[in-house]
């Protein structure tokens, strides 16, 4: 990085830390805290789409539409998810390699299960053989996030659910006495009236995806917990930075950026409850009390 | 006054499961009239208010506003409205007000009022502002447009709600105990604004258990017994003189001041 870095073996002090901290791996590594947040910053609000979706999809009136909502909520919540984050990446990925195979090349009429082996023509291929590594790496990526959001918007579907149905019935009926149309009802009074319900489940579940990202590991994804492993075992000689065993080191700065992480979520979620709960039968006081303490 | 017919009850009949709770009920409310409905609780007198604006399917019977006749499909207690605008419209042009206020509790007192105007009338906004805050002058709690409704006292709540009520410029206001949740003080303030109303010849239909307020505000009062009509006539006969034993009864265990009027 530095110029006088050119001479690993010679450096001593702080100089040669400085040096040692700014090596190409050590870049990825503090990518790689990028790569959690972003990780996080898309999973979280496309798992609360799905599970939105599976909310009112389990609350519809119409019965296809609350059985598949009701499975997904079912089935996901029941399998464990180390083999939900083991599975639904591949199915995904061969679902829509089968997809493309399909479209792209009908020409071809062997098999694609051949036995253990699922082969698709090359045009179908995702990311192509002759796509840049960064595309096979946001592919991948990208799978996470699907993946991490199929299962998160299982729970924050039932967590909507039982938030919708918290909405006392009152408010709903007032809603109706005055005409309003089921649509007006959902959009003006229930949607609304749900968050308060919904929050303290939500911030639940944001803390558990929050600690469930070293899983990322698991889907070929390096992040922050592979680097740590990787830059703090020991290094010999034959390395230009050799040093001892630093795993305790790289893994209590984890410790700190997960601490950190939760710490601000955990005061951004107060400040939203405190919101919330202006208007639901919690008077200000309450809330005022409650921002002193802070 | 005039005596077109706002809303009319012929013969309507409700059943939970096996039990009947209305019993073939008639009621006429015409312009300007004031109907009260009094009885003890288990009555049937709410579920009845319930059933004029459709939030309960009655079960037989016919429901008609402003001459003209609900629609219905199916019978018996399978029975439900055929259409759904029609619901819609009437709903529109009786405004209830609850024993509970039921303000929608992420609202401003003042988004309360606009609510239904804007969102199911497609009032213009600014238009309903300005009426709204007359219309929470009018009931005495101006300064608290910008609160929400758990900041407020349970008069001022109740207040609110029937500003939101008349906001929505109903052809009659349905009124379900509406003092019934209050203190005593706070009963008044609420008293007074269905006084004022009742005073500018609005149509009401009100259930209440005040019968001092039923005394001062009604032209007709009903007096319902066990899903049956057992009295009604107006307030200076049904609270001066009861025929039936009943009505003695309950006028003597509810407001004994009043009976001996």
């Amino acid at each position: 990085m530095f110029e006088f870095c050119v001479e690993p073996s010679q450096l001593q002090g702080l100089t040669w830390l400085s040096c040692y901290l700014t090596t190409g791996k050590h870049m990825a590594f503090y990518t790689s805290f990028g790569t959690v947040l972003l990780l996080l910053a898309l999973t979280a609000p496309t798992a609360l789409l799905f599970g939105f979706c599976g909310a009112v999809a389990s609350r519809s009136a119409i019965a296809p539409l609350r059985w598949i909502g009701r499975t997904y909520v079912a089935m996901v919540r029941g399998v464990p998810d180390i083999v939900f984050f083991l599975f639904v990446p591949i199915a995904l990925d061969q679902g829509f390699e089968y997809i493309r195979h399909m479209a792209l090349c009908p020409e071809v009429t062997e098999p694609i299960r051949r036995g253990n082996d699922f082969v698709v023509c090359t045009a179908a291929k995702l990311p192509l053989n002759a796509d840049p590594q960064w595309m096979h790496e946001t592919y991948g990526f990208l799978l996470a996030v699907l993946s991490f959001a199929i299962v998160f918007g299982a729970f924050a579907g039932n967590t909507l659910r039982g938030a919708f149905e918290a909405v006392p019935k009152a408010q709903i009926e007032t809603a109706q006495a005055y005409g309003m149309t089921s649509r007006q009802l959902f959009w003006r009074i229930l949607l609304p009236q749900m968050w308060i319900y919904a929050l303290p489940g939500l911030s639940n579940l944001w803390a558990i995806l929050t600690k469930a990202t070293p899983l990322l590991f698991l889907l070929g994804v390096e992040d922050i917990v592979y680097w740590a492993r990787e830059l703090g075992s020991m290094k010999t000689s034959a390395f230009s930075y050799p040093h001892p065993n630093w795993q305790l080191w790289y893994f209590l700065g984890l410790l700190v950026f997960y601490l950190l992480l939760t710490w601000v979520s955990d005061r951004a979620f107060a400040r939203l409850m405190a919101r919330f709960n202006l208007g639901q039968g919690r008077t200000g006081s309450d809330t005022a009390a409650a921002g002193v303490g802070r | 006054m005039t005596s077109t017919s706002v809303i009319t009850l012929r013969q309507v009949r409700k059943n939970y499961g096996a039990l009947e709770v209305l019993k073939g009920i008639n009621l006429e409310a015409r312009e300007g009239e004031v109907i009260s409905l009094i009885g003890s609780s288990g009555s049937g007198k709410s579920t009845l208010l319930r059933c004029i604006n459709l939030l309960e399917t009655c079960h037989d019977g016919v429901i008609e506003f402003c001459g003209e006749p609900v629609r219905w499909q199916g019978s018996g207690v399978t029975r439900q409205p055929a259409d759904k605008a029609q619901v819609i419209r009437m709903r529109t042009q009786l405004s209830m007000v609850f024993q509970q206020f039921n303000l929608w509790a992420h609202m401003t007192i003042l988004g309360n009022v606009i609510e239904a105007p804007v969102t199911v009338l497609g009032r213009d906004r600014n238009a309903a502002v300005e009426e709204a805050l007359a219309l929470l002058d009018k009931v005495g709690i101006a300064d608290k447009a910008e609160a929400y409704p758990a900041q407020l006292s349970g008069g001022q709540q109740q207040r609110a709600a029937i500003a939101r009520a008349l906001a929505m410029k109903p052809k009659a206001l349905l009124f379900d105990e509406p003092t019934s949740a209050l203190d005593p003080e706070l009963e008044q303030e609420v008293v007074k604004v269905i006084q004022q109303l009742a005073a500018e010849g609005r149509t009401m239909v009100l259930v209440t258990h005040d019968m001092k307020l039923a005394h001062d505000v009604s032209s007709h009062v009903i007096f319902l017994n066990q899903g049956v009509v057992e009295e009604e006539g107006p307030p200076d006969a049904v609270f001066g003189s009861p025929k039936t034993d009943r009505l003695r009864q309950f006028l003597h265990a509810t407001s004994p001041a009043v009976a001996g009027a």
